[in-house]
Parts: structure tokens; C-alpha cells; sequence
């Protein structure tokens, strides 16, 4: 059976010049949470605007290599379509329209083909009932956390059967960013939705997600079930702050980089 | 009193016409300056919907404003659609060219001479005795249709679905776009509804006082209002209205009538001193314009 979400080979070049993803090559299957761990520059969010049809914006576009969703190529569609065929970004920033209210922003989505509006806001509602209780608020003036609630309540609206969500975690306090991981985990486990999640804070990834990839430079440089890149001694030593022995100078840099992430 | 009905009269043009500039530039941050030829567009377009409908006035005004709606969201299909994602400055100076284009397409296809409408349509203009002092029957219609309007774009906006989009996409169109809203669908309405408003107040202006190539000066005067209350603000529009129309009427009526033209101007002059982002606008929507 062929996955759900397939990127192969794909190379992404920013304006002239910049190669920021080199070949990736990497898949999603039905109903699984997938994490993509990197560094910052490592290629994660482009390769997500790849996904979701967002490169032309950044002077940015794809010169190898493929995107299948659902074996349809995603080449040269726009991303108002790549919604609709049930791909659904939830951004790192400006996540939500803050001149509208809680339920205005929930409407504001357009459910893929064959969703029952309804029922997917009476789920998240469910899945998210604080929101509930804020229906009538400003968006602009939710915490972080409320904001990243009412993110990906508007992404669910919209019927996806891929959800990519940009950082979960930034900007948000430990407790908040490990409710908001088990929310996604009822999502998948209730809605059968996968879930492709990129994060600096591979900890809190690597906890939820079924599988992962790591990227450094625009290259998959190593992949395997979350169980397995857990007890990775990389993975143990650069993204989970480990203490192992240090092997060069560039290493010690990228130790001491990460270390900061996790500080 | 009369000063009054003259104040709301003009008041209601402008606010007609703004809402026009409004809904575009909250929209696609476009400021639309054909707006004012789009309008007489849609006047002239009445004279010819009057001719072929000759004995249903109804139908003729029915037909003229539905047309002007379809020119509204074909301008934005095949031209201003073109513009998206190139510079706003862009934009706009297309909006110039093709105000200069209709302009000269109006005095191609209708000539330059003064026009009654309201003969085409074998309608009477009736002035009509209100709270002492008098008011015509297309100046009245004017205040009722600018009510209207407003009631119904705030309904819109506020609770329908499309409106909902209208404004999301307003706000952040990258977003709107990967919450599945089609901008060019969201575009094309909102060009298409601006024309609508703009038609409906170069309809009744025509019906009230004539029609020729000199309308697109009002259309022109309206600008200054929806700067006025801030180029994103509908509530604005209505308030920007009502200052530049009470500030125009009552210079004319104890200064000197020639200074009518210019009035609108200079209280726009003032307001960009004192407050260049209007009184219900916001600093951060200057900032783009």
C-alpha cells in the first residue's frame, strides 16, 4: 500500500542561489504522527511550504523530485486547492486572524470536499473546550496557548487527512506544550488524521510521534520509529541534551547550539 | 432644516461612493481610483438597459445595476486579478489607466452631452415636503439606499460565511489561503459589491441631477471621505461622509458655492495633519498604503 503523503527526492531552491533542501525523501502513512527534527536552516519549514504550496511567496520553488498526496502529484497547485484536497498547514506565527472572534475564525475555514462542518466544529470543541467557553473573544487577545488551540481547531474545520503543524511549542510554557501534544494525539487517534509535525523540541516530539526524520542542511540524515531515534546517541547527545563524548570541533558547535534550543 | 436635508442628501452620496473605496482596500489593500468611472459606468449603462426596456423602469434599473455587479468582478477576472502579488503601487496605477480607458469609452459610446435618465425611464423626479423644508425623490432615495446598504454589508460581514472570509482575508491573506478561502473568489466578490455601491449612488445621482462625464468629480469627492474615517473602517466612511458633506454644504451656503469643489480637499488636508490614519483607521493600515 502506498502512504498517504509521499516526497521524493525533493529540491528546493530559493530565489537563484539558495539550495535549502537537497533530495529529501520522505513519507507519511494513514493515521500516523510523523516528526521532522532539524535544526533551524535544516530545510523543515520549507519543506512543509513545499507541502503545502506555499514556496511561491518566498521566491522559492521545487526543481526535483516530486510531492504525492494521495498518489495526485501537488506540482503547480495553489494552496487554497492543496486545502481543499485535505492538506491543512497550521503556521509557526500569525496562526490565527485576530480582529475576529473564536467562532468567527472557526468559520472563516473551508471544510475539504465531503466534510460535515457540523460535526468537525462540534469536535473541536470537544477536543478543545476551552474554546467553548471563549467563542465570543477576540482572537487577538487569547494567550499563546489559546491561540495555538484555536490554530489547529481552525485547521480541523477544514477536514484535513494530513495535518502539518509548524512548532508546537514555540513561545509556549512546558505544561502548555505537553497538553497541546496529547490533544494532537487524541485528534489522530479520534479523527484518523496524520499528523506531520515539525519541532525544535524533539523531546516533546519524539514522545507522541510514531516516526521522524532528522534533518541538517536540507538532508535527511537519519530517520527510523521515534523509539529508535530516542535511544539514538546523535539524537541522545545533540537534540536531547545527553552528555556523550564530544568528537570534533563542529560537533562541540552544534552540542553547544543545541544545547541552547533546550536550555 | 433645508441646510439639514441638503447635508444628509450629500452626506448619503459620499457614504455610498466610500463604501466602494472601503470594501476594496480592506479587502486587497488596492485603493480602486477608477471607482468614480466604474460609477458613471453604470449610469450610462442605465440609459442603455432604459432604451432597450422601454416601459419597465424596474427592470431597466434591475438589469443596469446587475450588469454593473458582473463589470465590477470582470474588471477584477481579467485585470486587477493579473496584479496579485505585484507591488500595491502596481495596482493602483492600473486602477488609473483604466479610469482614463472609461472615461474615454463613455464619450466613445454615449457622447460627451448631459443625459436624463430619468426621461429615458419616463420618471418623474418629485420634490417632496419633508420637516419644512423640501427634498427630492431621488435625494430621499439616496439616504434610504446609503441606509440600506450599510445595514446590509454589516450583516454580511458580520454574520455570513462569505463575509467572515471577506474580512479573514483582509487581514492575512496567506493564512485565509491555507484555511482553503480562494482569494480570487474573495477579490472578485469584493470588486464586484464595490461596483454594485458605486452604481447604485451614480444611478440615483443621474436620476437626481443628470448625467454626464463630470460625475467622476463626485466620485472623486467621495475619496477624501473614506480618508477622512480611515481607509478600512465602513463605520468611518459613514462618518467621513457626513464631515466632508457638512463641511461642503455650509461652505456654500455662507461662503461662496465656488469653493465647493475644493472643500473636500482641504478637511482631507487637515485630517492627514492631524491624524493621517483617519478617525476609525488604523495606524498600522497607513503604514501599508
Amino acid at each position: 500500500m502506498s502512504a498517504l503523503l509521499q516526497v521524493e527526492k525533493l529540491e528546493v531552491v530559493y530565489g537563484r542561489a539558495i539550495t535549502a533542501i537537497q533530495g529529501i525523501t520522505l513519507n507519511a502513512n494513514k493515521g500516523e504522527i510523523v516528526a521532522l527534527l532539524g535544526t533551524n536552516g535544516a530545510g523543515k519549514t520549507t519543506t512543509l511550504r513545499a507541502i503545502s504550496g506555499f514556496l511561491g511567496l518566498d521566491d522559492a520553488r521545487v526543481t526535483e523530485g516530486a510531492i504525492h498526496f494521495k498518489n495526485e502529484n501537488l506540482a503547480n497547485r495553489p494552496p487554497y486547492l492543496i486545502t481543499k484536497l485535505g492538506i491543512v498547514l497550521v503556521p509557526e506565527r500569525d496562526k490565527v486572524f485576530p480582529n475576529l472572534s473564536v467562532v468567527e475564525n472557526l468559520a472563516a475555514s473551508v471544510p475539504a470536499s465531503g466534510a460535515d462542518r457540523k460535526r468537525l466544529e462540534e469536535m473541536t470543541f470537544a477536543f478543545f473546550p476551552k474554546l467553548a467557553e471563549l467563542r465570543a473573544r477576540t482572537a487577538g487577545l487569547l494567550s499563546g496557548g489559546e491561540r495555538q488551540m484555536l490554530a489547529l481547531a481552525s485547521a480541523i474545520v477544514c477536514g484535513p487527512e494530513l495535518l502539518l503543524v509548524d512548532e508546537l511549542s514555540l513561545g509556549l510554557a512546558p505544561v502548555v506544550v505537553e497538553d497541546l501534544a496529547q490533544r494532537l494525539v487524541e485528534i489522530r487517534n479520534q479523527l484518523g488524521i496524520t499528523i506531520l509535525l515539525v519541532e525544535q523540541n524533539a523531546a516533546v516530539a519524539l514522545s507522541i510521534a510514531d516516526r521522524g526524520y532528522v534533518l541538517e542542511n536540507g538532508r535527511v540524515v537519519l530517520d527510523g520509529d521515534a523509539t529508535r531515534l530516542k535511544n539514538h546517541p546523535d539524537i541522545q547527545e545533540f537534540y536531547l541534551g545527553g552528555a556523550g563524548e564530544r568528537r570534533s570541533y563542529r560537533d562541540v558547535k552544534q552540542y553547544r547550539r543545541s544545547r541552547r534550543w533546550y536550555g | 432644516m433645508q441646510l439639514a436635508i441638503n447635508i444628509a442628501v450629500l452626506a448619503a452620496i459620499y457614504a455610498l461612493i466610500a463604501c466602494g473605496y472601503v470594501l476594496i482596500y480592506r479587502v486587497s489593500r488596492v485603493l480602486n481610483l477608477a471607482h468614480g468611472e466604474l460609477m458613471m459606468l453604470s449610469s450610462y449603462l442605465l440609459l442603455t438597459t432604459a432604451s432597450l426596456f422601454s416601459g419597465n423602469p424596474l427592470i431597466a434599473l434591475g438589469v443596469a445595476v446587475g450588469l454593473s455587479l458582473c463589470v465590477g468582478v470582470l474588471v477584477y477576472l481579467f485585470l486587477m486579478r493579473r496584479m496579485t502579488g505585484e507591488m500595491v503601487l502596481a495596482a493602483v496605477l492600473t486602477t488609473v489607466a483604466l479610469g482614463v480607458l472609461l472615461r474615454g469609452l463613455v464619450v466613445l459610446i454615449w457622447s460627451a452631452q448631459q443625459q436624463n435618465p430619468a426621461q429615458a425611464l419616463g420618471w418623474v423626479n418629485y420634490s417632496l415636503p419633508v420637516f419644512g423644508g423640501r427634498i427630492s425623490a431621488a435625494g430621499a432615495g439616496l439616504i434610504m439606499t446609503t441606509a440600506l446598504v450599510y445595514v446590509g454589508l454589516f450583516l454580511f460581514l458580520r454574520f455570513t460565511r462569505y463575509g467572515i472570509r471577506m474580512r479573514a482575508a483582509g487581514q492575512n491573506p496567506l493564512l485565509a489561503a491555507q484555511r482553503g478561502i480562494s482569494l480570487h473568489v474573495i477579490y472578485a466578490l469584493a470588486w464586484g459589491l464595490s461596483t454594485l455601491t458605486g452604481a447604485l449612488a451614480g444611478i440615483l445621482i443621474s436620476l437626481d441631477s443628470g448625467l454626464d462625464s463630470t460625475m467622476v468629480l463626485i466620485g472623486l469627492k467621495a475619496f477624501p471621505a473614506a480618508l477622512v474615517g480611515g481607509l478600512d473602517s465602513l463605520a468611518g466612511a459613514l462618518i467621513g461622509a457626513l464631515i466632508i458633506a457638512a463641511a461642503e454644504v455650509l461652505m456654500i451656503y455662507y461662503v461662496d458655492a465656488l469653493l465647493s469643489d475644493v472643500v473636500p480637499f482641504l478637511v482631507l488636508i487637515l485630517m492627514l495633519i492631524v491624524r493621517p490614519w483617519g478617525l476609525f483607521g488604523t495606524r498600522e493600515e497607513l503604514d501599508r498604503v
